[in-house]
């Protein structure tokens, strides 16, 4: 995914620079499953209402844990994975702060609290999720904690990480999920 | 790792997503249902039809008011608040393509005619594009079977779209509405545009400077004779081969216009009216002006015109304009900068007073707007505040009269280097205000004369990266720059027009022969955060406006050439 760190400034004069069709994969592809140790950083992130967020103490809690990585102005996947989040939090309803839904921005520049808390506005989402961003080189660390590291936020690709409070293993999912193969997953984390 | 279940087959959960579209398409039309029925006739004339389709194109609302309703992913019910095509197929309905997932365009153009395999691949991405399109043959939408798409997620040659394309719900008049838009979306030839030349204009607004002007043009003018001198080497090559889909965009000549602007700014709009009216153009590129960029802009947004990268102190601050990308905020963004990083110095302490203190003239202005808008916006309490008149001098006695005392005040000086005798005749009074804040742009760039004596409690705002890691993305632009004898000055004119031809020939390259100003615009959206010169980073995004986010608040060093301490992250939350 990554090709390289970042465009340094070298002018591509009159180049035919990469259409937009790549040579990427189809779409429809289905979500691959693993389980997965990770170490989360011990970094200090700012959520929607403006408020430090101490990572590694708001994921290592009892409660489930469902985590992506978004961006405001995203297109394609963000939508379809901040869908899934909300309406995993409609169909829990008063259930819904069971489980902590975090989005992690991939955009930090221009994520700032007003973005996010207008996304999240967008998405209605309710109290139980929250979006987080932060300095570049911070998220940079979670990205990398999570072998999650995206360089340009164009090769961005759906993921969705559960934590599961008893062990703490993380089961990684990647590639998007309906709303019953999310639901599900929530099932198995909540023991229910 | 482990695997730990095999995938639902895929076609149960086909055949579960067709079932849930057509309950939903059936509970829509009470009843008649037929899934290839025709989209009626629109109701009503053209013009309101282009409006509302419009509207649920880029905002996902029905000409009812309600937003649209939608299944995506198979069972994920959205509505149109959430997203809405443009969110996925891009403003100019060309598509997009992030990580594994690209949405096809939806443009009048591509729909109306069968997508087929490009001819003859010349290059890799090309033979990589070749591939793409075979999967995704088709022959050409009719208005039946687009509304089956939209509807129901199948295309012409019978292929289930991926879930990710949602089904929408919407009756037949409101599908005709929708369908009428997608038929003029990006498919009629732009003005400026000619079939083997692009007309670009760039706008000298008002007095400028000879030499500042001409740090803006000539690295223009040379990219320009650099581009058209390669594009008909390819032209050339190119015409031997019968078979081309359309005419690339870097196969044509590029052209830019000048237009000056004299007179009041009251009269500007008047005269841009006219320069487009004798000769058209695509898009605006560069710019200069040394006062509001207001006129330039609003013009630019009536003609829907890309404007890119004007260089300005005070661009128009907007959340939802969409012609103009600027490189940063300009004076705001320093003001914006100093609330970020005061209001963490507030929940530090507690007791903090703040005094803002602003000279009315643009700069003080912009700065002042800057600094209130985003204190506002957090919540928090507008700090007292006391306007200077244009000419009124800054004198100690001044400073030591305003509200600000003691360790915990802190003052935020939005005034030049005029103020640098008060500053230093405070510096040993035991009640000066802890903190001094002031703008490097205000400062006129020149942090050598803010007094020694004041440096340890004066902060600056500082929109650009730090001196000491400039080197390498400076030098690149430098040597680019005197190969071509354009003059460089302290206000990085021509490094920011390098910038622009950097972004531009990416965006360039991005659109291939779908010339259309909302794919142009698309087009800058997609690329990646670059390093260039003068600001740590650009971004870009749909939305997006101001490439550059950031802004230091730092110190200076004690002597004649002070060095640029950073006290703050480039983005501050
Ligand atoms: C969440 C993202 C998303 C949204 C929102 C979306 N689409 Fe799509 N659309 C896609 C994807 C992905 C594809 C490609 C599917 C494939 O290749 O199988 C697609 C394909 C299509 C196609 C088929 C094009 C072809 O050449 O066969 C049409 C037509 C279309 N979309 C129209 C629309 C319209 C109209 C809207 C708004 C009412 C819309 N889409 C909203 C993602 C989206």
């Amino acid at each position: 995914m990554a090709k390289g760190r970042f465009v340094i400034g070298v002018l591509l004069l009159g180049a035919l620079a990469a259409p937009i069709w790549g040579s990427r994969a189809q779409a429809a592809e289905k979500p691959k499953k693993t389980v997965e140790k990770y170490f989360v950083p011990d970094v200090v992130l700012v959520n929607q209402d403006g408020t430090k967020i101490p990572l590694k103490k708001f994921l290592e809690t009892d409660r489930p844990v469902m985590l992506d990585f978004i961006y405001g102005t995203c297109t394609t996947i963000c939508p379809v994975l901040s869908a899934s989040f909300v309406n995993l939090q409609n169909r829990l309803g008063t259930d819904s702060r069971k489980i902590r839904l975090v989005s992690i921005s991939i955009d930090p520049e221009n994520d700032s609290p007003k973005v996010m808390k207008e996304y999240m506005k967008r998405y209605r989402a309710r109290s139980g999720w929250d979006f987080l961003s932060g300095t570049r080189s911070d998220i940079d660390r979670v990205m990398y904690a999570f072998n999650a590291y995206i360089a340009n936020k164009m090769d961005h690709y759906p993921l969705t990480l559960i934590r599961y409070p008893g062990d703490g293993r993380w089961v990684r999912i990647d590639g998007l999920m309906s709303a019953s193969e999310l639901m599900e997953e929530y099932r198995k984390v909540s023991g229910k | 790792m482990t695997a730990l279940r095999r995938r639902t087959p895929s076609l149960r959960a086909d055949a579960r997503r067709t079932a849930l579209c057509l309950l939903a398409s059936l509970f829509l039309s009470a009843g008649v249902f037929a899934a290839d029925r025709k989209p009626e006739p629109v109701p009503m004339p053209k013009e309101e039809a282009l409006r509302l389709g419009e509207r649920i194109y880029r905002e996902g609302i029905l000409p009812s008011g309600e937003p649209v309703m939608a299944i995506v992913q198979e069972d994920i019910p959205v509505d149109g608040t959430m997203f809405s095509c443009t969110s996925c197929h891009m403003r100019g309905g060309l598509g997009s393509n992030e990580g594994r997932i690209s949405t096809l365009p939806t443009n009048g153009d591509s729909l109306y005619r069968p997508y087929e395999d490009t001819p003859v691949p010349m290059t890799t991405v090309e033979k990589n594009f070749k591939k793409f399109r075979a999967a995704h043959r088709r022959p050409a939408y009719t208005d039946e079977t687009l509304a089956e798409a939209i509807r129901l997620g199948t295309d012409p040659a019978g292929r289930r779209l991926d879930p990710t394309m949602p089904c929408y719900q919407m009756n037949d008049r409101d599908m005709a509405i929708l369908v009428s838009y997608l038929k003029v979306l990006s498919s009629e030839t732009p003005p400026g545009v000619t079939p083997t030349n692009i007309r670009f204009a760039t706008v000298i607004a008002g007095d400028v400077a000879p030499e500042d002007r001409d740090a803006m043009i000539l690295p223009l003018e040379a990219y320009v004779r650099e581009r058209n001198s390669r594009s008909r080497g390819l032209q050339r090559r190119v015409r031997m081969r019968a078979s081309m889909e359309g005419l690339n965009l870097a196969l044509r000549d590029v052209s830019l216009a000048r237009w000056e602007l004299r007179g009041p700014p009251g009269t500007w709009r008047a005269q841009l009216e006219e320069y487009y009216r004798k000769e058209p153009v695509f898009a605006m590129l560069g710019g200069i002006g040394y006062g509001d960029w207001r006129p330039v802009h609003d013009f630019c947004e009536n003609h829907r015109i890309p404007c890119v990268f004007p260089i300005t102190d005070f661009p128009v601050i907007s959340e939802s304009d969409w012609y103009t990308i600027y490189l940063s905020k300009g004076i705001y963004q320093e003001g914006e900068a100093a609330a970020r990083y005061l209001r963490r110095e507030v929940e530090r302490v507690p007791e903090t007073t703040i005094v803002h203190v602003y000279r009315d003239t643009p700069g003080g202005r912009a700065l002042a707007a800057g600094f209130e808008e985003t204190w506002r916006e957090m919540g928090l309490p507008s700090p007292e505040c006391r306007v200077l008149r244009g000419d009124e001098p800054v004198t100690g006695k001044l400073l030591r009269s305003l509200p600000a005392k003691g360790a915990h005040a802190v003052l935020l000086l939005w005034a030049g280097p005029e103020a640098a005798q008060a500053l230093e005749e405070i510096a040993a009074d035991p009640a000066r205000p802890g903190k001094v804040f002031l703008s490097y742009s205000l400062w006129k760039r020149n942090p050598g004369t803010v007094p020694d004596k004041a440096r340890d409690y004066t902060f600056l705002t500082y929109p650009y990266r730090l001196p000491r890691e400039e080197g390498p993305y400076g030098n690149m632009a430098r040597a680019w720059l005197a190969a071509k004898k354009v003059p460089l000055n302290d206000r990085r004119i021509a490094t920011r027009t390098y910038s622009l031809i950097g972004v531009m020939s990416q965006a360039f390259g991005k659109m291939r022969q779908n010339i259309y100003r909302d794919n142009f615009i698309d087009s800058i959206s997609v690329l990646p955060d670059l390093l260039y010169p003068d600001y740590e980073r650009l971004s870009f995004g749909p939305g997006q406006r101001y490439a550059s986010k950031g802004c230091y608040i730092v110190q200076l060093t004690h002597g004649a050439v002070p060095e640029i301490v950073k006290k703050s992250d480039w983005v501050i939350h």
